[in-house]
């Protein structure tokens, strides 16, 4: 008797098929319809949304990230950001420094500077650049302050001057040198 | 016929897949009408049923990119809306397992099959307790077998069995009282 209730709605599966929905639900599906195809447009732009998102943030950071770990060359204020000739005046006093660094290189290369000479070297490089980054922050207070850009061109005189001097006795003592050699030969 | 289904309609479910609402609203049209079925004989009732089925469909058509063409897209959209169906049951807190009704085991319940007008039949199934509505239409309307009704309910295959048998029961003890209340 089960079995045969079961086969009674086997056998009428198709009458259990036949209810039709409320009055209405085509018009009420077709608004839904329209209203989720909105979003959905949205959603074919999100991508874009979230690419040109992702571009902002990545430029954000890396221009966070030069102003941190560049931040001389963000708010370098040196001479020649005063005028075209002081330009000139810090490129010529700079290379001179470099010069005399490279020639310092190469005279400790030829083994004419000893460890601990270098070593008050580079002390005192370290202390002209602190100086010249106090002058720096001078000159970025006080741009038009005659005092101050006094103050770094004489920074500069003097930074190439001792450069120039202690380069020159060096050399001095290098020719000796070969040349105490050539007579003892 | 559930291949034919898909050669049938390729044309129009393509054009759904680029969001076409033209074609979503044709394939409404085209299957509704089971789909709604499957609703009302899951959920219960029209009004909820209405808002069921058509939140399947347009669930179906956000996702339709994953429908391979693998199963008729009957077939798949109904698994969409049995399960759409399952959700709006959980909201009711609806248990497919444990149900501790007492039936008592083989009751003698004389009914005479012949008797039973078929609309009569449907109300009262459409009347049995959620729990067994579910397993009763999914395995004898939805053929589904045990196996898959224990995966889509997520309960044990025994469990399945033995909640079906006592749907059944519980049809026939239903369908047995009324059939006295209409003679007395």
């Amino acid at each position: 008797m089960n079995d045969e209730l079961e086969r009674l709605i086997l056998n009428n599966r198709t009458s259990f098929q036949d209810e039709e929905p409320p009055e209405g639900h085509f018009e009420r599906f077709e608004a839904r319809l329209q209203k989720a195809s909105k979003p959905a447009r949205k959603i074919y732009f999100q991508p874009i949304f979230k690419i040109a998102a992702i571009v902002v943030l990545a430029l954000l950071i890396v221009n966070q990230a030069r102003i941190y770990f560049f931040p001389e060359k963000q708010n370098a204020f040196s001479l020649g950001s005063i005028s075209e000739e002081y330009r000139e005046v810090e490129f010529y006093y700079t290379n001179a420094i470099q010069l005399g660094m490279t020639q310092w290189e190469k005279l400790k290369n030829d083994g004419m500077i000893s460890k601990s000479d270098d070593q008050i070297m580079q002390k005192e490089q370290a202390e002209f650049d602190q100086m010249y980054r106090k002058l720096q922050e001078d000159l970025k207070a006080n741009p038009d302050d005659e005092r101050v850009i006094n103050a770094m061109l004489e920074y500069y005189q003097a930074r190439m001057n001792i450069m120039t001097i202690i380069i020159n006795k060096l050399q001095e003592v290098k020719q000796q040198k070969y040349q105490n050699n050539e007579i003892k030969i | 016929m559930e291949s034919q289904y898909q050669n049938i309609y390729h044309e129009v479910i393509e054009k759904c897949r680029k969001g076409d609402t033209k074609a979503q609203f044709e394939l409404y049209k085209l299957y509704y009408k089971p789909i709604y079925n499957i609703c009302l004989r899951m959920v219960g009732n029209t009004v909820e049923a209405e808002d069921v089925m058509q939140e399947a469909f347009l669930k179906a058509f956000t996702k339709i990119d994953t429908y391979e063409g693998k199963v008729s897209f009957g077939a798949w959209l109904k698994r969409i809306v049995i399960n759409r169906s399952l959700d709006q049951l959980k909201k009711r807190k609806v248990k497919f397992e444990e149900l501790n009704e007492k039936i008592p085991d083989e009751e003698p319940v004389k009914i005479e099959i012949s008797e039973i007008q078929m609309e009569h039949l449907k109300k009262t199934v459409q009347k049995l307790p959620d729990g067994y509505r579910v397993i009763l239409s999914l395995h004898l309307l939805e053929g589904y077998d045990h196996e898959e009704i224990a995966q889509i309910l997520g309960i044990t295959n025994v469990s399945s069995r033995t909640q079906y048998l006592r749907a059944k029961l519980k049809l026939r003890q239903m369908l047995h009282k009324e059939e006295l209340f209409e003679y007395n």
